[in-house]
Formats: C-alpha cells, sequence, structure tokens
C-alpha cells in the first residue's frame, strides 16, 4: 500500500466499512509512516462532522453554561420532537387547505354554473334569433 | 405493505394528500438533518432548517421532476438553505485557538497521541470531537465548506457539485483543495493547542 491508497481509505477506515485484510495493511502503513500517521490525526479532527454518519451520544462531562443548558433542555424535553413534527404536519396541512381553497376559488362549481347559465341565456337567444317564436309553430 | 416510491407520494401529495407528504418528510428527515448537522452544531438550528427545508419543499412540490430522484431535489433545497443560514452567520477564525474546555483538550491530547483505532472509537462517544470539528470548519469561507460537505460527506463528484452549485469544474477544484489546504494548516494549529494542552 502507498501513501495515495492509504490516504483514500481514511474514510472507509473511519466508517468501519474497511475489510479486515485492507483495515490490517492500512494500520501497518501508518505504523511505518509518519506522514500519514499525520496526516490520519488531522483528518481526525474534522472526520466527526464530515464522516459519521450520527451525532455523538453526548458531552463526556456537562458544559458549565447556562445558554447550552436551556437550548438542551428546550429541545430535548418531553415531546419536543413530536411537537415540532406536529406543528410541521399543521403547516402542511394549512398550506394544503389554503391552495385547496384558491383552487376551487378559480374551478369552482359557482363559476361553473354562472358559465353554464350565461352558456344557456346565450343558446336560448340564438334559437330565439333563428327560430323566432312567429315562426317556431310553422303557422299557417 | 409494499413500500410506496417517492415518486408516487409527491403525486398523491400534489392531489391534495397531506398524509403522502408526511409520510415523504417521515422518510427523509433523519437524512435532511443529517446534512443540516454537517453545516451546524446547534441542534435547534439543524432541526429548524430541517423544518424550513420541507415546507419549501411542499409549496415547489410542483416543480419537482420525476426524471431526477426525489433526494436529490430535496438534497438540492437543504443545501442552498444551510447555505443562505452559513453566509448569514459571521466567520470567527480567530477563535479558533484559546477557548478549549477540559474535555476538548484531552480529546486533542488523543488525537496526538492515541492510536488510530482508538481514535475512532473514541470519537464516537464524545460530543467534544465533534464540537472541534465544526469550529475547525467554521473557519472555512461558505463556499469552501459546502463544496467539502458535498465532496467528502454527500459523495458528489465534482460535475455533480458544479451541477448544483451553477459553478464551473474548475472552480469547485479550486474551492476544494484551498478549503483543504486551509483545514489542514487550522488543524496543525489545534494539535499543536493540544499538544501544549492550552487551557482558559
Amino acid at each position: 500500500m502507498n501513501c495515495f491508497e492509504a490516504r483514500q481509505d481514511f474514510p472507509a477506515f473511519w466508517r468501519r466499512s474497511l475489510d479486515s485484510d485492507r483495515r490490517a495493511e492500512l494500520l501497518a502503513h501508518m505504523k511505518g509512516c509518519a506522514k500519514c500517521d499525520r496526516a490520519f490525526r488531522t483528518f481526525a479532527l474534522t472526520a466527526p462532522v464530515l464522516y459519521s454518519d450520527a451525532e455523538p451520544k453526548s458531552r463526556t462531562t456537562a458544559r458549565p453554561i447556562a445558554r447550552d443548558a436551556r437550548r438542551i433542555a428546550a429541545v430535548s424535553g418531553a415531546g419536543a420532537g413530536a411537537r415540532r413534527w406536529l406543528a410541521m404536519c399543521a403547516s402542511v396541512t394549512v398550506i394544503a387547505a389554503a391552495s385547496f381553497a384558491a383552487y376551487l376559488s378559480v374551478t369552482a362549481p359557482v363559476g361553473s354554473l354562472t358559465d353554464e347559465l350565461a352558456d344557456t341565456e346565450t343558446s336560448a337567444q340564438l334559437f330565439e334569433q333563428d327560430f323566432p317564436a312567429s315562426n317556431s309553430d310553422f303557422g299557417s | 405493505m409494499a413500500v410506496r416510491p417517492d415518486e408516487e407520494l409527491v403525486a398523491a401529495a400534489l392531489g391534495g394528500d397531506s398524509a403522502a407528504f408526511s409520510e415523504l418528510a417521515g422518510r427523509h428527515r433523519p437524512r435532511v438533518e443529517r446534512i443540516c448537522q454537517r453545516f451546524f452544531s446547534d441542534p435547534e438550528i439543524a432541526r429548524d432548517i430541517a423544518q424550513e427545508c420541507f415546507l419549501r419543499a411542499y409549496t415547489a412540490l410542483a416543480t419537482y421532476r420525476a426524471e431526477m430522484p426525489f433526494t436529490g431535489w430535496l438534497r438540492a433545497i437543504v443545501i442552498n438553505l444551510c447555505y443562505d443560514e452559513l453566509r448569514r452567520r459571521k466567520r470567527r477564525p480567530e477563535e479558533l485557538i484559546g477557548d478549549f474546555s477540559a474535555p476538548e483538550v484531552q480529546w486533542l491530547q488523543m488525537v496526538n497521541d492515541a492510536t488510530p483505532e482508538e481514535l475512532v472509537g473514541a470519537a464516537e462517544e464524545r460530543r467534544e470531537a465533534h464540537d472541534l470539528a465544526h469550529r475547525l470548519l467554521d473557519t472555512l469561507r461558505p463556499e469552501d465548506r459546502m463544496v467539502l460537505i458535498l465532496r467528502d460527506s454527500e459523495n458528489l463528484n465534482v460535475s455533480e457539485i458544479a451541477g448544483m452549485l451553477g459553478w464551473s469544474e474548475a472552480k469547485v477544484k479550486i474551492r476544494a483543495f484551498r478549503a483543504r489546504q486551509a483545514l489542514r494548516k487550522q488543524a496543525e494549529r489545534m494539535m499543536a493547542a493540544g499538544r501544549t494542552g492550552k487551557q482558559p
């Protein structure tokens, strides 16, 4: 394994997805290569954000900062996640209702009925023009 | 019961079925939140942006085209929101060194001295490893940080990133290169602070 190959494997090693042979090869390489060992340590400083798939469970020691404590309390309070989720669903429902109302205002039966009545009236007028009442009975 | 594909749920949501959109949001929520967490260390901000992402997705659902995966479409929305929020915030590169808590110093000492295997295990358990990583990434320009996240965390290639951001491929490569260089420099400074055990 050369240095390029070793560094390509850092993300997979961090995610524990390297097979055991490759993993052993990488560890052996880092043991014998000071530059790659150094590069891995630099990599490890950002890997918890860039390459980890999950957040760490908790702080090893609580930070005595009131602002942090308030935030944690607000976020981790019982049902906070569920409330947030419900709020989002409610927002979506309101938007859906508003969209539907807007849709109705454009294509509502009221409009269609008016159009229909207008059409009926026009048709009747046309009918009357084409076939005046005086002619319609084919009077003698 | 068979899992309904994203495209089917989108069509149902567009037809007025809000439960279909809720199912869609529930399915993609963890991934969207994870992307936000790569940009912001504060879980509250990450959740707020994730929520905003789904509201935007809902209102723009009619613009979604089934030819592209829904995940990619949603990712573009959340990345844009995170980028806007990053730009809104001020970078504070000068705060990188000089204010480490005791657990943070311990983590930095581990980074200097522990074996690679010990580091991987310890990082999973230590919140401060996560915090310091954010502190390092906070020193980057917003566009540099975004490129790194898209390239390294989301595994997008240069042309995909260029397409998503409307940049040239050369610009993406230059940004990624500069970001890595800057990050390496700052990481060396941080590790040096860890060696001296610098603490407030």
